[in-house]
Formats: structure tokens, C-alpha cells, sequence
């Protein structure tokens, strides 16, 4: 038997008596009551045939009845490890230790949704001698993001002649955390102002630095070395130049959980269907996305927030390093989208959440109007403030009929509208496909927003 | 995965019109009585495919009662035959249960096969010893009627006490 590692995370379930449901097979009755039958037949007839008839069915229900026990197990459930990123595949193991003989016993795992066994087999069934161990060993596919319990154990055993059937339901939950997959990112929308802390962004203002700026005329308690020898001789002055510092950037993800779009249901889904980006939901996408930005922006020196807008507001405040990289995917993996018809503005999101002169990106399908209302309103307070409108019109089929058609049309015009007043204010929209890489649409952004004047 | 006729209703089916001839061919039954076992052959084959429980129940009754009612209207002596008979309609039914199992995705497993297969050979050769047993020239009468019952009461309350405990 091939175990996991002694590091594998394991849940073990000390209490061996555990309440089995106990069915009785049909047979035990019908053996018993035609074996009295018989008895009483013998009687009545004064033959011995009914009682020889009788024998071997009052035979099996005595032997059965005699020797039918309840197990006595003990479950392990061991993953090879508690952290995966979706598409990968975990190695599940279930030990069954058998404290008592088993004459056959079935083991079934019920999996949460977003994981599925590979293959689909049906489980195997064994019989365990005392002491015995049997090891369960499945491979399961992480096909979707999210924090999962898995060990949730269903067990069927029979006694030796199948009269009893004993069902019992163990559930040793162990952790397992899926994260998006890696996103590759070549650039990143960069923020209009920055902060006091050394980064990576060249800061608009000029101070110490390594980047140049401008240059200007000598002042008593310039550094000699900031001299410019050329341009101060041919001006005949003494000119010095002047740096841009490379600062940090204070960036606020602000994610859409009032709504979730998914595309019509295409028949089963298989484990292809749940990986194919093209068939991601809009939250999906965007807490993908999610992913990959803080963690681009983190190894940037930048300080990262995250602020989940929905029925729930789930928040984080902007900080550095690793640990909150680690923050801000867990939280980003536990996101779900809670039915909420209560109205919600700015004014519930913690004041530090969003710092002035933060950098904010939404992700959103633009599709709730509590979430228009709050970026409007964003923008309004002077934040810098870029839209990653994950497409609505992607999830939605235009009809058949030419009046769906024409609803569909109007409602393309209703957002190119939308989009036109969040542009006039000056911020940055760009549409996102499913099945487009982020890359593009942040590319998009980054040059609707050069072309853009980014003003508070 | 549910089937709708499983392997085990072949064997089956054919034990149960063996057993449903029997009577016939070796006791030569009246044309009723070998009625009532084809009847018990269609109830059989009823309970392996239509969704009708306690079907099995009532055909192993109906071939029971067609084997001795053939026996009580001869007139016949003891019948040697009886235990394997016994031993035979103890594997009909076990066959026919495996088939309705089978129906919800049950699969005989080598234990069960050999413990049904011990139980079949033992139950006959019990059968065997009641059947010598009863061939003993003793006298009927009421103390050993009343022995008798008290026999019968005490293997149903063994039986109810198992299924207690």
C-alpha cells in the first residue's frame, strides 16, 4: 500500500463505535417465516417433509443471526497536501483499519463541488480480517478555485451472508485550498500618484532618484555631483539635473460579488468544461484576475488591498510582503456571491481600506447598479480609478426573435452609454472577453488611461 | 448501476422450474398441483422483473406447498428426495435474491458465494438426519406431538432471540 507522506494533512477519527444505520435484507424475514411455516406445516400434516424443507432456511437466518455484527473501524483520511492551484491534481487516501471482521465493505468519498475524481471509477469493495487495513487511494482534479472540506466518508458494509446492511457517514474534513491559476502579466496598469515608501514606480515628482527629470539652474545647497557639466557649459551656468525617486503605489482591488454571470448550461460538465477559461463564470474571472494582479503589484514593493463589494463587503487593508500576498488570495478564494437587496454605497467600506491617492482597479460586469453608483462615487472623491468591465454581453445569447434581438441591442447601447460617462470623468473602461487573456485587457487599460488625463 | 434483468435471474428461473417439475415428473402431481408450481414459476420470474415486492417470498411458498400437497394427496411415504429438495429451494431463493441485489448494483462476493454454498450442503444433510430421524419406528402419540411443538416454540424463540441480541 503506497501512503502519503508523514507530512500529509490527515484527519483521524477516534471514536471506533460509531452508530451504524443497520437495514435488514428482506430474505431474513421471508427465511424466517417460511421456516415457521414449515415447523408448523410438519405438525399439522404429521410429515417430516415440511421441517426438512424448512431446515436450510431456518439454517441461514440462525447462522446469519448469529453472526452478524456491527464493524468496528477506524478512518483516516490523508491528502498529499492542503494547498493546490486549480488544475492541479491532490492524491486522497482513506485507511479503513478494521477493529473486528468486515465480510465486505464499500467506501465511497462525496467530493464538494470543484473537485472530481480522476477517473470516475466506482469505489472497490474489500473484506478486512481483524486488524486488517485497506487504503482507498483516488486522485482527484481541483477544476475550480475555493476553499473546500474534503473527507466526507460514506461507508456500506455486509455480513457474511448479506442479511444486515450497515451504513455509516464519517465526515474527517480536511482542509484544501484551491488557488487560481498562475496569470501571466507583462504590465500593470501604473497608479497616477505614489506613495512615500521606496518602489518600483517612477514617481511623478521629482526628489532623490535614479531616473532623470529636468534640469535648472545651480542653487547654494545643491550636491556638486547633480551638476550637469555639459548643459551648464553651454549655458555658461551652473545647471543641475533633477531625478525622479522610484516611490511605492497604494493599490485597492475592488471586486464585484453582487453578481455572478455563467453561461447557459452546455450539457454535462466535465472536468475540460470546468477548466476551459472560456467557460468561467464572471466572478471567476475577475477573482483570477485578482489573483494575478496583487500578486504582481505586491512583488512590485506596492501595498496591496482588496475590497469585495457585494452582499457581503469582505475588505483588506493595503500592506506589503508576503504575508499579505497569502491574505489577499485566501480571501480572494473564499469570495462568493451573497444574495443582498439592501442598497450599499462608499460609506460601509472602512475609511483605511482606501487610502488617498490610492490606485483602485475594479473588476466587475458592470451589471449592479449599487456597484456603478459606488465607483461614480469613487471617482468622485478623487480616486484614481481604472474598470476592468468583465463583458455581461458575453454570458447573454441575443434571441431569436427580433424583439429579444432588439432588447439585446438597446441594453449593448445602455452600457457603451455607461462606459462613455465613466470615461468622461476620466476613468480608464476596458471591456473583458472570457477566453481573452487578462494581459489584453490590462493593456487596454493602460493605454486608455495614457490617452486619458488622470486627474484628482 | 440498475438493471432491469440481472444475471442471476437465468439460473434462477431455472432452478425454480426444476423444482416446479419435480413434483410432476418424479411424484406424478395432479394437472392442479403442476398449475400451481408453473404459477409459482411466473410469480418467480415476476419478482425478478417487475418492481413487485415479496414476490420471491410467495413463489418459494408456492413451490413449497406444490412439493407437499403432491406428497399429502398420494399418500406417499417419506420421501428421500426431500432434503435435496430442501437444498435446492434453498439455492433458488438465494439465487433469486441475488438477482433483485443485483437490480440496485449488489454483487455476490466469494465469502457469501462459499458461505451459501456451506449453508445449502449443511441444510440438506440436516434435512437428511430429520428425515432418518422421523423414519424411527416409534409410536406417534400426544407426549411426543407436544415434544414436538415444544420443538417448533423453541427454534422460533432461538430465532427471535438472535434477532434480538
Amino acid at each position: 500500500m503506497s501512503g502519503l507522506g508523514v507530512d500529509a494533512p490527515r484527519g483521524l477519527n477516534p471514536q471506533t463505535h460509531a452508530r451504524w444505520a443497520t437495514t435488514t435484507s428482506g430474505r431474513l424475514a421471508a427465511y424466517l417465516g417460511l421456516g415457521c411455516a414449515g415447523l408448523l406445516a410438519s405438525l399439522l400434516l404429521s410429515r417430516p417433509e415440511p421441517v426438512v424443507l424448512a431446515a436450510p432456511l431456518l439454517l441461514a437466518a440462525a447462522v446469519g443471526l448469529a453472526l452478524a455484527r456491527p464493524p468496528r473501524l477506524e478512518v483516516e483520511v490523508r491528502l498529499d497536501r492542503d494547498r493546490a492551484l486549480a488544475g492541479e491534481q491532490v492524491d486522497l487516501e482513506v485507511v479503513v483499519r478494521a477493529l473486528r471482521p468486515v465480510a465486505r465493505l464499500e467506501v465511497e468519498v462525496r467530493l464538494p463541488p470543484g473537485l472530481v475524481q480522476l477517473p470516475p471509477a466506482p469505489e472497490p469493495a474489500s473484506s478486512l480480517a481483524a486488524g486488517e487495513a485497506y487504503g482507498y487511494h483516488r486522485r482527484l482534479l481541483c477544476c475550480r478555485w475555493g476553499g473546500r472540506l474534503v473527507g466526507d466518508v460514506r461507508m456500506r458494509a455486509r455480513d457474511r451472508l448479506g442479511l444486515f446492511t450497515y451504513r455509516e457517514e464519517e465526515r474527517h474534513l480536511l482542509p484544501l485550498r484551491v488557488y487560481p491559476p498562475p496569470e501571466e502579466l507583462r504590465r500593470l496598469v501604473r497608479p497616477a500618484e505614489t506613495q512615500a515608501f521606496i518602489g518600483n514606480e517612477v514617481s511623478r515628482l521629482k526628489g532623490e532618484g535614479i531616473e532623470f527629470a529636468d534640469i535648472r539652474a545651480f542653487v547654494p545647497g545643491d550636491r556638486v555631483r547633480r551638476i550637469n557639466w555639459r548643459a551648464s557649459a553651454k549655458r555658461g551656468q551652473l545647471h543641475v539635473n533633477e531625478m525622479r525617486p522610484e516611490r511605492n503605489a497604494d493599490v485597492v482591488v475592488f471586486l464585484d460579488t453582487f453578481t455572478d454571470l455563467r453561461h447557459p448550461p452546455e450539457g454535462l460538465r466535465t472536468p475540460a468544461t470546468f477548466l476551459a477559461p472560456e467557460r468561467e463564470s464572471s466572478l471567476e474571472l475577475a477573482v483570477r484576475a485578482a489573483a494575478a494582479l496583487v500578486g504582481l503589484y505586491l512583488r512590485r514593493r506596492d501595498r496591496v488591498g482588496l475590497v469585495g463589494f457585494g452582499g457581503t463587503l469582505r475588505w483588506l487593508r493595503p500592506a506589503m510582503g508576503e504575508r499579505q500576498l497569502y491574505r489577499l488570495v485566501d480571501a480572494l478564494i473564499d469570495t462568493e456571491v451573497v444574495l443582498s437587496y439592501a442598497w450599499k454605497g462608499l460609506e460601509v467600506i472602512p475609511r483605511r481600506t482606501l487610502p488617498p491617492r490610492a490606485l483602485v482597479i475594479a473588476l466587475s460586469p458592470l451589471v449592479d447598479e449599487r456597484t456603478v453608483s459606488a465607483l461614480f462615487d469613487l471617482r468622485s472623491r478623487g480616486y484614481d480609478l481604472a474598470i476592468v468591465e468583465v463583458t455581461a454581453m458575453a454570458f447573454v445569447q441575443p434571441g431569436r426573435r427580433e424583439a429579444e434581438k432588439l432588447a439585446y441591442r438597446l441594453w449593448g447601447m445602455e452600457r457603451e452609454a455607461l462606459r462613455a460617462r465613466f470615461l468622461e470623468m476620466g476613468v480608464a473602461v476596458t471591456a473583458w472577453q472570457p477566453g481573452e487573456p487578462f494581459d489584453v485587457a490590462l493593456a487596454s487599460a493602460g493605454a486608455l488611461r495614457r490617452g486619458l488625463r488622470v486627474v484628482r | 448501476m440498475t438493471r432491469w434483468i440481472s444475471p442471476w435471474v437465468v439460473p434462477g428461473a431455472m432452478l425454480a422450474a426444476a423444482l416446479a417439475i419435480y413434483p410432476a415428473m418424479a411424484l406424478q402431481a395432479a394437472p392442479v398441483l403442476t398449475g400451481l408450481g408453473g404459477l409459482a414459476f411466473v410469480v418467480f420470474i415476476a419478482g425478478q422483473t417487475l418492481p413487485v415486492p415479496g414476490a420471491l417470498a410467495w413463489a418459494l411458498g408456492l413451490l413449497a406447498i406444490e412439493y407437499l400437497a403432491t406428497l399429502e394427496l398420494r399418500g406417499a411415504t417419506v420421501d428421500v428426495a426431500a432434503p435435496g429438495y430442501g437444498a435446492a429451494l434453498f439455492l433458488c431463493a438465494e439465487l433469486g435474491w441475488l438477482g433483485l441485489e443485483a437490480k440496485d448494483g449488489g454483487r455476490l462476493w466469494p465469502g457469501r458465494a462459499v458461505a451459501v454454498v456451506l449453508l445449502a450442503l449443511l441444510g440438506g444433510a440436516l434435512g437428511a438426519v430429520l428425515l432418518f430421524l422421523a423414519a424411527a419406528p416409534l409410536a406417534g402419540g400426544v407426549v411426543l406431538t407436544a415434544l414436538g411443538v415444544g420443538a417448533a416454540v423453541a427454534i422460533a424463540a432461538c430465532l427471535a432471540w438472535l434477532a434480538r441480541s
